[in-house]
């Protein structure tokens, strides 16, 4: 998953995303509101954090920015100011939650979670699917209650693709939430990941839980769970 | 003395007293003046007729005729009397009229000379008498002395001066009432414009309206004008004041932010541990005093009124979003048209807190009551309900308490509820806390004014 952070003070921008990437994200960073508007127009994003005291650009601009032009990935805020007239302006203006500064990492991170799978149509924080269980908290997956180890790519790779298990996913979209910028992109990587993990959950080849769609991409492609 | 009309109408009365007394003492005075010298007119007139009158007889004596020109000689209790008097002070001719009474006469003056004299009859009638002493000349040649005294009765002179008096009282009451009246009619009409600036200061203080208006007469326009630039003073005043505190309150939790998000990069030590606990107490600090300005604000002049049903919208759709997984259903009863007389923010932040406290208590449901405190419409009841565990009866005092005092030690939550306390204690209202009977909590805050 690839998120967005804007925040104008260096420090805890740095400190906060060298923290998500640890968590397994993807990171694009903006330190005023107009760089992080044309980053979060222009980069593949999933969800962006706004603090909303940004400078050339307030971050409630940002957001309704965002929104009027179509981008419907959640938003997190960043305040400062924690007065309910803020947060019910930030809300109002398009945003989906918001966290107090100063927060604690865990508190982002669980709120990034919920919202990534809720954006994904999942309510729980353990995405089902038949006998595939993703603990998004934990970052553990299991197999008919059997844990799967996991590296750190292959984890992003199924959380990616069971979040919005029955679409397609493409290669390109793949290696954008994979790598950071800076990496060195191949997409053959990416077909590797997919070998392995197919070996990881289904030694059988029995479920086929991850399909591909040749020229297209990939799908997950066990139902989600009734209750989910 | 507090108005100015009863100011004015006191000081016009004594000033009418003042003035009409002194009139009336005057023109009294005059007048009975008037009327003693016309009675002194009469008795000189009087008694030129009786001289005219009288004739020496055969005897060398003055004898007066049986039958006088005036006629009230000759009747009996006329309120006319007539005497002659010779040199021994003995009567030689009474009047007709004195039959019976024993009229005084005043003292002889001295021969030539008249004098007034004010009796009375032994009943006690008043009377004027006049005295005049001659030396007549009889046929002879030998002059005798004689004095001619007449008295008159001033029982309806007195009667005269009197309705008089009454006459001039009773005007000039009726003129004063008269006056009066206008001028407190008066007094209404140029009053008129100062009740409008305080009727409309007060809709200033009630939020119903922003500034005084512009249609006043000459002499009040630059009392509104300095009312409004007061007004608006006041406003900037305070609105930088909040600023500067947001402003201060932003850039210390930025930093805190940063320190907390880097410590938490560290692994975790005692070190790190103490840290932790100082950025909360400096954030607890931060967050409870750097929400004061909200509460400062309410209590400036010229704050506005609040449609509370469109802030209840949108503070229920944001909430909705925040507890999307929870997804509470939210029961909603506002009086429509309801509004609140105070800041929005302060509004929001007493309602936000409650809300947000019940939807993270509440099992599902979440009842929110907004209607005015009494029958006229005025003053707001609040009460925010959920369906969770409730807030026990020491634990309610407890958290109510914390608003007057927030302790070093007192942990971060329950700050809510000591600002929504602070908040509603800046609007002259209070806060309970009791049980609710969807099963949770009920939260209430009453605000009196206005």
């Amino acid at each position: 998953m690839r998120l967005l952070v804007i925040e104008d003070d260096t420090t805890l921008r740095e400190s906060l995303c060298r923290q998500l990437v640890d968590a397994g994200f993807g990171i694009e960073q903006a330190a005023d509101g107009k760089e992080g508007l044309y980053f979060a127009l222009e980069y593949p994003v999933d969800l962006a954090i706004v603090d909303l005291g940004l400078p050339e650009m307030s971050g409630l601009d940002v957001i309704r920015e965002l929104r009027q032009k179509g981008k419907t990935y959640p938003i997190l805020i960043l305040t400062a100011r924690d007065r309910w007239q803020d947060k019910v302006d930030g809300l109002s203006a398009g945003a989906d939650d918001y966290v107090v500064k100063p927060f604690h990492f865990e508190e982002v991170s669980a709120r990034v979670n919920a919202l990534l799978r809720r954006s994904g149509g999942w309510a729980a924080p353990t995405l089902r699917a038949g006998p595939v269980a993703l603990d998004t908290s934990r970052q553990e997956l299991k197999v008919n209650d059997a844990e799967i180890e996991l590296t750190s790519y292959e984890y992003r790779i199924i959380e990616h693709l069971m979040m919005r298990a029955g679409a397609v996913i493409s290669k390109s979209e793949l290696t954008d939430r994979l790598y950071d910028q800076d990496f060195e992109r191949d997409s053959n990587v990416i077909e590797v990941f997919i070998g392995r993990l197919r070996k990881k959950m289904d030694p059988d080849n029995t479920m086929q839980p991850i399909e591909t769609l040749r020229g297209r991409g990939y799908r997950f492609a066990l139902e989600r769970n009734q209750d989910q | 003395m507090s108005s100015l009309s009863a100011r004015l109408l006191i000081s016009v009365s004594l000033l009418l007293v003042f003035f009409f007394g002194v009139t009336i003492v005057v023109l009294d005075s005059a007048f009975r003046e008037a009327g003693e010298q016309a009675q002194e007119d009469i008795l000189d007139g009087m008694l030129m007729m009786l001289i005219a009158e009288a004739e020496p007889n055969s005897r060398g004596e003055l004898e007066m005729p049986l039958d006088l020109r005036e006629p009230r000689f000759g009747n009996l209790g006329s309120g006319l009397y007539g005497a002659l008097f010779d040199d021994r002070d003995t009567p030689v001719w009474t009047s007709q009229s004195s039959l019976g009474l024993n009229v005084p006469y005043g003292p002889s003056p001295d021969p030539g000379a008249n004098l007034f004299s004010r009796l009375r009859l032994e009943d006690g009638t008043p009377l004027m008498s006049l005295s005049l002493a001659v030396q007549w000349e009889l046929n002879d040649g030998e002059l005798k002395p004689y004095t001619f005294n007449v008295a008159q009765s001033l029982d309806s002179f007195n009667a005269q001066v009197a309705s008089f008096r009454r006459q001039l009282f009773t005007w000039f009451a009726a003129v004063a009432v008269i006056m009066l009246t206008s001028i407190s009619f008066v007094m209404r009409g140029l009053l008129k414009p100062l009740r409008q600036v305080e009727s409309e200061i007060s809709e200033v203080e009630e939020g119903k309206r922003q500034v005084l208006s512009d249609d006043y007469p000459t002499e009040l326009t630059s009392v509104a004008r300095n009312m409004n630039i007061l007004i608006g003073s006041e406003r900037a005043r305070s609105e930088r004041y909040r600023n500067t505190l947001d402003n201060l309150a932003h850039s210390l939790k930025t930093p805190l932010a940063a320190i907390r998000a880097v410590l938490s990069e560290q692994p975790a030590n005692d070190m790190s541990e103490r840290v932790e606990t100082q950025i909360e107490r400096m954030n607890d600090i931060v967050r409870y005093q750097l929400r004061k300005p909200a509460m400062i604000h309410s209590e400036t002049v010229g704050v506005v009124s609040v449609p509370v049903s469109d802030e209840v919208t949108r503070l229920v759709e944001g909430l909705s979003k925040v507890y999307r997984e929870k997804s509470p259903e939210f029961e909603l009863d506002v009086t429509e048209g309801m509004r609140f007389h105070g800041e929005t923010g302060d509004f929001l932040e007493v309602a936000g807190n409650l809300l947000d406290n019940a939807c993270k208590w509440c099992r599902r449901r979440v009842k929110l009551t907004i209607h005015p405190l009494r029958q006229d419409g005025g003053g707001m009841r609040l009460t925010v309900e959920d369906d969770g565990p409730g807030i026990p009866e020491q634990a309610a005092d407890a958290l109510l308490q914390r608003g007057t005092r927030l302790d070093e030690s007192a942990p971060g939550h329950g700050i809510g509820l000591a600002v929504v306390k602070d908040i509603a204690a800046s609007y002259g209202g209070d806060v309970t806390i009791a049980e609710s009977d969807l099963g949770g909590a009920a939260i209430t805050v009453t605000i009196a004014a206005p």
